[in-house]
């Protein structure tokens, strides 16, 4: 075990000995804080102040928004609507935009931290054979070709966690200077399952970036196979972003037919069985997509093994 | 005298084509193997199997009698290996590359580390960038101090003397030899050029299109050397072989062109010496090639020698 830990320390130390993992962070960083100069610069709606007569301005508020609504013949406002109305029936003074706000906007993200973990997964396996074949000097060693895939796959896994705290720090600590903050963890009221409903942020903000964990580990699994089988990043990349980002399309196309659930981009979003969303297709239910990914998982990790256990390392 | 390494009937087929063709050799403990072969005769390939990189089709290889197919990390931990060029992370320092592969193996000290370092004479560069070493000696040197760092009793070294100038090479070359004398290491060196491995190996194996051809005492031959043969180009030959036999009682033969005899190396000068006196016209003294010069060019064919 001891062993196994030392592997995952080199990986971790090579992979942030290199300025291009940093500049993932830069990026990053510098996402959070344009995210934050807009919203402070053009979201004046949303940093809106309620004075004492917060019960008057929240009842013109939904006056207007009714009235645009009915002009527009459109259902836009409804959440607002509805929000509105539950203030003021609970008699609750609803909070200026802050820190929590920002931060759970800001699980949105994740899709960066995805990009971001693609690419180091595609690269953890086949850049020791693109430097030359470093691959070589590591598999000649006392250690199970299994033993080194799992600790690169479990380095992927950590970067990507170690990511996703960075961005909910930074995130907070951002909004902060920005926004301030409305108590240690303040209650907001959101559009639930059952209508509105009043939940403490901190379990919102964790459960949206709990939720988006599971298509990044989903994706991350994928580009590592990729990476194995073909020791290409560039090819592990593309397929895998590629993916990513016309999956939801497709299953779009496919919502007619039934099979389409067993598809993998079907059951990443499990944001569709919590609050106000709902299954795609309406057979399908939290516990049915837990155990397609899962089924996924096994596939993709036991594609990886076959072909780096099991392989001769030859040429360069 | 022990066996270190152990080629039983290994087989390589890749595809439809049969690579290495059954290999049946051993490496004695403290001795210094020659691998030697054209490019392309299978020797890197003989090389990735000898250390788990690549499977064997058939047959085993058995290291301190632990099969490397069966046993692998009982066998592995014995050798020490850099297999064609050895490549480090290039945004890594020596340092940090030498600490990354010591972490993979159990009880190496960061005292271990620095002496290794000492031993390959690196102790300046280490820690700079790797990407930074200039071509050549400084990255033969972090890889020969990589395989070294476990201590171990098999050393496969791939052409370790690619891109090294004179100077390194003749530094490798006695290293090489401290090794397997002092510490009773065996080492296996794979070339193209005789040349180059000759002076330090024990035994040299030869391999010519996946098959063994012979494997050659070296030190036999160079004992021989103190009786080497000399070729004689004489404008009358007749002269000089009765002189010879004169003066010198040496039977020389007249083979074509020349006269040839074979004698002690310090006797030439006064030979040549003899028949200038005598108003025998010397165009060429030439020394024949050693023997094993000569089977390795009736081996393998000159024009296939870099």
């Amino acid at each position: 075990m001891l062993n196994f830990f030392s592997l995952i320390k080199n990986e971790q130390i090579k992979l942030y000995s290199r300025f291009a993992t940093w500049s993932m962070y830069i990026i990053m960083a510098a996402i959070i804080l344009i995210a934050a100069l807009i919203v402070f610069i053009f979201g004046e709606v949303d940093q809106q102040q309620y004075g004492d007569d917060w019960q008057t301005q929240l009842a013109t508020e939904t006056k207007d928004l009714k009235d645009s609504q009915e002009e527009m013949e459109f259902m836009a406002f409804d959440s607002e609507i509805a929000k509105n109305e539950y203030y003021l029936e609970n008699d609750i003074k609803p909070q200026p935009y802050d820190t929590w706000q920002f931060t759970l906007e800001n699980a949105g993200l994740s899709m960066l931290i995805s990009l971001f973990t693609i690419i180091i997964a595609a690269g953890i396996i086949s850049n020791e054979f693109r430097w030359g074949g470093t691959i070589k000097l590591l598999l000649i060693r006392p250690i199970s070709r299994t033993k080194i895939l799992f600790s690169k796959f479990v380095s992927v896994l950590l970067f990507s966690l170690t990511m996703l705290i960075a961005l909910f720090v930074t995130s907070l600590l951002v909004g902060l200077i920005f926004f301030g903050v409305n108590g240690v963890n303040p209650n907001i009221v959101q559009m639930g399952s059952d209508g509105i409903e009043e939940v403490s942020i901190l379990i919102e903000i964790l459960t949206q970036y709990g939720l988006n964990v599971v298509t990044l580990i989903m994706m991350a699994t994928f580009a590592f196979m990729i990476s194995t089988l073909f020791r290409s990043s560039a090819m592990a990349i593309g397929l895998a972003i590629f993916l990513m980002f016309t999956g939801n399309t497709i299953i779009g196309f496919l919502a007619d037919y039934e099979w389409t659930k067993y598809i993998l981009f079907a059951n990443t979003n499990l944001g569709q069985y919590f609050g106000s969303g709902s299954p795609i297709i309406e057979s399908m239910t939290l516990g049915f997509s837990v155990a397609v990914l899962i089924v996924y998982f096994v596939i993709f990790i036991l594609v990886s093994w076959l072909s780096f256990a099991k392989r001769d390392i030859a040429g360069h | 005298m022990n066996i270190a390494m152990e080629l039983q009937n290994v087989h390589k087929t890749i595809g439809q084509k049969e690579i290495i063709k059954g290999l049946n050799f051993s490496i004695r403990s403290g001795e210094v193997f020659g691998f030697l072969g054209p490019n392309g005769a299978g020797k890197t390939t003989t090389i990735r199997m000898m250390v788990g990189l690549m499977n064997i089709t058939k047959g085993d290889i058995k290291i301190n009698g632990s099969s490397i197919k069966d046993d692998f990390k009982e066998a592995i931990q014995h050798v020490g290996a850099i297999v064609e060029n050895p490549e480090m992370y290039p945004f890594m320092s020596g340092w940090k590359n030498l600490k990354h592969y010591a972490r993979m193996i159990p009880g190496i000290t960061d005292n271990r580390i620095k002496e290794v370092i000492t031993l390959v004479g690196l102790e300046k560069a280490i820690h700079e960038k790797v990407g930074r070493y200039s071509l050549g000696g400084m990255r033969q040197r972090i890889g020969i101090a990589q395989a070294l760092l476990h201590s171990p009793s098999i050393l496969i070294l791939d052409e370790p003397t690619n891109g090294l100038d004179p100077a390194g090479i003749r530094e490798i070359r006695h290293y090489i030899r401290n090794l397997a004398k002092k510490e009773n290491v065996s080492v296996i060196v794979s070339s193209h050029l005789l040349t180059e491995i000759e002076l330090m190996c024990d035994r040299i194996g030869i391999i010519k299109n996946g098959e063994l051809v012979t494997v050659e005492d070296v030190r036999d031959n160079q004992e021989n050397d103190q009786h080497i043969t000399v070729k004689l180009e004489v404008d009358d030959k007749m002269a000089a072989i009765t002189l010879l036999k004169d003066q010198f009682d040496i039977e020389a033969k007249e083979v074509q062109s020349n006269v040839t005899f074979k004698i002690e190396k310090d006797q030439i000068p006064l030979i040549v010496k003899q028949l200038v006196q005598e108003n025998i016209a010397v165009f060429e003294v030439a020394l024949e090639r050693s023997s094993l010069e000569d089977k390795f060019f009736e081996l393998i064919g000159e024009n296939t020698i870099a």
